[in-house]
């Protein structure tokens, strides 16, 4: 992969940031990515068929090939492979906290990269990209197309977006869940700063209407690492009392509780049949791209050798 | 509680750097927006609150231990600490230890000397101390001598101080002793003071001591405990208390006669007490005391022959015996090939001719003359050559010019002798003036006018029979008295001595003097007021005449007017022109090579060793490859009585003064633990501060280090890119 590409840190995000056409990051991010990848690793609803395989006794009916069971007189089941035309809804937090920057790349701004180069990924397959863009309420709503023009709306829609605090996750998930005619695949890229069992009755509602989920959940490294020094006060962005300490002080504290909820939203994930990723917004965007697609595709060969 | 230093306790101010520090990282608060204020929650603040305390606490912890440190530095003591429990600071002192050092500490009793009973009596008071306690050390003697000042307490180096240390033969000055503890208590930087004074409690010394003296030494136990440490011992002792010259002359090839005196300081009888007589330390004379009583002296001669001119060391000595210092009395005589004399005469046919009798004057079995005379009129006298002479006679001169003045203040300084007779060719104005060039007078006395002595019959006064004693008048107090009183003067000069002259004879009833003596440089001037011919007197013509003179011409060769050397005194070496070498050099008994620098003094050059710090013969030399001069010293005789103060009267002359006497081992350390009563505090302020920190170190660590054991279980940053 990285020898296709210019230069690793052309896609730091701060680098990436410099760059005015969208588009032109996400060409950049996924292109070098994608090169001598044929398959999707976005595999799920439209399927075709890969090959056969002799048939067990709880493969489904409906698979079975009857044409082949009439020349050969033997049970074959057919087995698909993904294929590209499927619908993907990616939705944006653009609450106050993903605004909060320790360098020069905001978590909005990361996310924006981010859904652009996924956007990109999945039109150059040919399929459909919808867009949501969400704070305390839904501020706008995409449905799924296939051009390009997307990734310039993502833009776009970002800009006009005013950050608003957001005490809650699960509305705004159920909101865009009724907006959605057909299941698609949902990609949610935000930080997820609410309670777990909200997050996850948000999660649960586009689950249930069948769509299957990813959370790209997107943080900042200080907020993973917490490293700050001497003595300082935290405005919270989503208007908390402030609070002046020490911070290397109760770093430990902090860490545990950081590290508790993470637990809890891993674990809330996993019950509710959510792909999780975190992602480090100081990480390189091709990085976290190529690392998020390598996971999928262990996952969806996971699971189809499940099925086999 | 005081300070030894209270000046270091300005270093309590360091208290405020941690809370200036505190201030600071509280009002250099940096800020920042913040997205994850979820996870700050209510118990992050709590513990954020608890870790201000905490902070609060530890800055109390650095503060209080600062302000120890500090206390610590300034060395806190209490001067009573009986309410102090055990334990808590240390009984720190600074100790002053006097050990006389004078040549009666080195009387033996058989087995050991004074001076060796006191090393181990402070032996003892060392035990007694810490190492880094402040330790002084005087050795008291004539001059006292500080061997450690305020040094650190270290056992093996003090043991190696003091081991080295040896006594003087120097006698005790007991009247400095009290000013001087009490410098060396106030230079010393302890928190409780003591001092020890070790002694022989010598009779002499301490018996009968002046008030002041008795108030002096109450002072001193004022500003520090005082305790006494007597090692004294018995009274035995012979001593040689003088050696002196009785009889002859100082020239080659006479026998000159030496009187030594042997004093026996002991209660009981001594017998057959055998005395030496050395030259240049070959034993040319022996004689044997058969018994000298108790506080006695006996006196025995010793003839010296004298075979060769040049200075010759002569010593008296003692069989040893429980002091063997005081043993050998030491002297110089320069024995010349002959003793000449030049006798001026201011008329001719006056008293020369008597003078030069009276000195050519012998017994009928002594072969050579001890004197060559020779006369010359007072005209002939800027001709002469007076380096020549031994003696210069003036007898009857009017007059002498100011250059003539000059010149013979410049022999006598140089260590000759003048004798000066009065006449009536005497021009009183102009001796008086010519005498007293640069204000320095020539003659004892100044001249008025002649007076008559004699009586309505025209008899004059004999001499006062009453004589001091001199070594001039010795032959005359050995006279018949009606011999002596034959001799009468009918006229003499009126004087007014100087402030620097004494009489040696005077008339009887007047005190009108006839003989005045007074030194001028090294030499000596004797004046006559009468005159040497039977012109105002029959003296010429008495025996007493060629006995006087002839001691007198002795007496100045012999130099027996300079006081004798001892041990404290100074040396000097005396130059009439200014020498080559700007050092001269001091050979001391002991072989020691002591260079001393040539200084100008009164126009005169003059080499001077400060004090001369050994008995026996130091020589003098003006290089040192030049021959150099004998010097007799000799030690103080009064030291050499070494009865000591009893126990019961050493107690009862320190009743109710407020100083202790250790007449024992128990009672020296008795006296040890009832003076330290104070504590030194410094190193439980210092222990205690360092505590402290240690505390603080502790405390702050382990409040860092135990959430990190929570969260080194769960860190979100080991599952960052997870994905479920």
């Amino acid at each position: 992969m990285s020898e296709h590409l210019p230069e690793t840190n052309y896609l730091d995000p701060e680098v990436l940031q410099k760059l005015s056409d969208l588009e032109l990051v996400a060409r950049e991010v996924v292109e070098g990515l994608r090169v001598g990848s044929h398959r999707s690793p976005l595999r799920g609803f439209s399927t075709e068929f890969a090959h056969h395989r002799q048939y067990s006794p709880g493969d489904a009916i409906r698979d079975l090939d009857w044409r082949v069971y009439g020349r050969t007189d033997r049970y074959y089941t057919k087995l698909y492979e993904a294929e590209t035309n499927f619908d993907c809804t990616i939705l944006i937090d653009a609450s106050a906290s993903m605004n909060y920057a320790s360098g020069k790349v905001s978590k909005l701004e990361y996310a924006k990269f981010l859904a652009a180069s996924l956007a990109y990924v999945v039109l150059k397959q040919r399929d459909s990209v919808g867009l949501s863009v969400f704070d305390s309420e839904v501020r706008a709503y995409l449905p799924p197309r296939s051009a390009m023009g997307v990734i310039l709306q993502i833009d776009q829609l970002l800009r006009e977006v005013k950050s608003v605090p957001r005490t809650t996750i699960a509305k705004q998930l159920h909101d865009i869940a009724l907006m959605m005619k057909r299941r698609s695949f949902v990609i949610l890229i935000s930080d997820l700063f609410s309670d777990v069992d909200d997050i996850r009755a948000g999660l649960d509602h586009l689950r249930h209407d069948g769509h299957n989920v990813v959370v790209l959940h997107t943080l900042d490294p200080y907020e993973l690492e917490f490293p700050f020094k001497g003595t300082w006060q935290f405005d919270g962005l989503e208007g908390e009392e402030p609070l002046t300490t020490q911070p290397e002080r109760i770093r430990e504290d902090y860490l545990a509780s950081f590290g508790k909820y993470m637990e809890e939203l891993k674990a809330g994930c996993v019950a509710s049949h959510v792909d999780y990723t975190t992602v480090d917004t100081s990480r390189p965007l091709d990085a976290v791209l190529s690392e998020f697609f390598h996971e999928r595709q262990s996952t969806l060969n996971g699971a189809s050798a499940a099925r086999s | 509680m005081s300070f030894l230093n209270p000046l270091l306790l300005i270093a309590g101010l360091g208290i405020g750097l941690p809370i200036l520090a505190h201030l600071l990282s509280r009002y250099k608060v940096k800020r920042t927006d913040w997205a994850a204020m979820q996870f700050l929650n209510r118990s992050v603040r709590v513990r954020s609150r608890q870790i201000r305390l905490r902070d609060i606490l530890l800055l109390c912890l650095r503060c209080l231990a600062i302000l120890l440190l500090a206390l610590a530095l300034a060395k806190p003591f209490m001067k009573d600490a009986e309410s102090v429990p055990a334990g808590i600071g240390e009984r720190r002192v600074g100790v002053v230890i006097a050990l006389d050092a004078s040549f009666s500490m080195e009387h033996s009793d058989g087995t050991s000397t004074r001076f060796e009973r006191g090393i181990e009596k402070i032996d003892m008071i060392a035990e007694g101390l810490h190492p880094g306690d402040p330790v002084s050390l005087v050795l008291l003697g004539a001059e006292h001598r500080v061997v450690a000042r305020n040094m650190a307490f270290e056992p093996a180096r003090f043991d190696e101080l003091l081991r080295s240390q040896q006594a003087t033969p120097e006698p005790l000055d007991l009247d400095t002793v009290p000013l001087t503890l009490e410098a060396l208590v106030e230079a010393m930087d302890a928190p409780q003071k003591e001092v020890y004074l070790v002694t022989d409690m010598q009779a002499r010394d301490w018996k009968d001591r002046p008030a002041w003296l008795g108030e002096a030494f109450e002072d001193l136990g004022e500003r520090a405990p005082t305790t006494i440490i007597p090692v004294g011992g018995g009274a035995d002792n012979l001593a040689i208390t003088n050696l002196e010259l009785v009889s002859g002359v100082l020239r080659k090839d006479t026998i000159a006669r030496y009187r030594a005196t042997v004093r026996n300081y002991g209660t009981s009888p001594v017998a057959n007490v055998r005395v030496k007589g050395l030259v240049n330390e070959i034993t040319v004379d022996t004689k044997t005391i058969p018994a000298i009583a108790p506080g006695a002296s006996k006196t025995v001669s010793l003839f010296i022959h004298f075979r060769n001119a040049g200075p010759v060391r002569i010593s008296a000595e003692l069989e040893s015996d429980s002091l063997p210092v005081d043993n050998a009395r030491r002297t110089v005589a320069v024995i010349r090939d002959e003793v000449s004399v030049l006798s001026v005469e201011g008329s001719p046919g006056g008293g020369g001719d008597f003078l030069a009798a009276a000195l050519r004057a012998r017994g009928s079995d002594a072969g050579q003359e001890n004197f060559a005379v020779r006369s010359v009129s007072w005209i002939d006298l800027p001709s002469q050559d007076l380096a020549r002479f031994d003696v210069v006679v003036l007898q009857n001169v009017p007059d002498i010019t100011p250059e003539q003045a000059r010149v013979f203040e410049a022999y006598v300084r140089a260590g000759n002798g003048l004798i000066w007779f009065a006449g009536d060719k005497v021009d009183a104005a102009a001796w008086n003036e010519r005498s007293a060039l640069d204000g320095i007078p020539l003659l004892p006395a100044a001249i008025e006018q002649p007076v008559s002595t004699s009586d309505a019959l025209g008899v004059g006064r004999p001499l006062d029979p009453t004589m001091p004693d001199h070594s001039v008048c010795r032959p005359l107090r050995s006279l018949p008295e009606d011999l002596l009183s034959e001799t009468r003067f009918r006229k003499v000069l009126q004087v007014k001595p100087t402030a620097t002259s004494s009489t040696v004879l005077s008339l009887a009833g007047t005190s009108a003097p006839v003989l005045l003596e007074h030194s001028v440089g090294r030499g000596q001037v004797f004046m006559f007021t009468t005159s040497a011919d039977s012109a105002w007197n029959n003296m010429a013509v008495t025996p007493v005449f060629p006995m006087v003179l002839q001691q007198m011409v002795t007496y100045l060769t012999a130099r027996e007017f300079e006081r004798p050397r001892q041990v404290g005194d100074s040396l000097s070496l005396s130059y009439v022109d200014q020498p080559d070498a700007s050092e001269a050099v001091f050979d001391a008994p002991s072989k020691e090579i002591i260079a001393v620098p040539v200084r100008e003094h009164r126009n005169q050059y003059v080499a001077l060793l400060e004090h001369a710090r050994e008995a026996g013969f130091y020589l003098a030399r003006v290089s040192l490859q030049a021959p150099g001069v004998p010097i007799a010293v000799n030690v103080d005789p009064a030291e050499s009585e070494v009865a000591c103060l009893s126990a019961a009267e050493t107690m009862r002359s320190f009743e109710e003064t407020g100083i202790a006497v250790a007449q024992s081992e128990a009672d020296l350390l008795d006296a040890v633990n009832e003076s330290r009563t104070g504590r030194s505090l410094w190193l439980s302020f210092l222990l205690a501060g360092l505590g402290l920190l240690v505390i603080e170190s502790l405390l702050a660590n382990l409040m860092h280090k135990r959430p990190g054991v929570r969260a080194k279980q769960s860190s979100p940053t080991m599952a960052q890119t997870g994905t479920t």
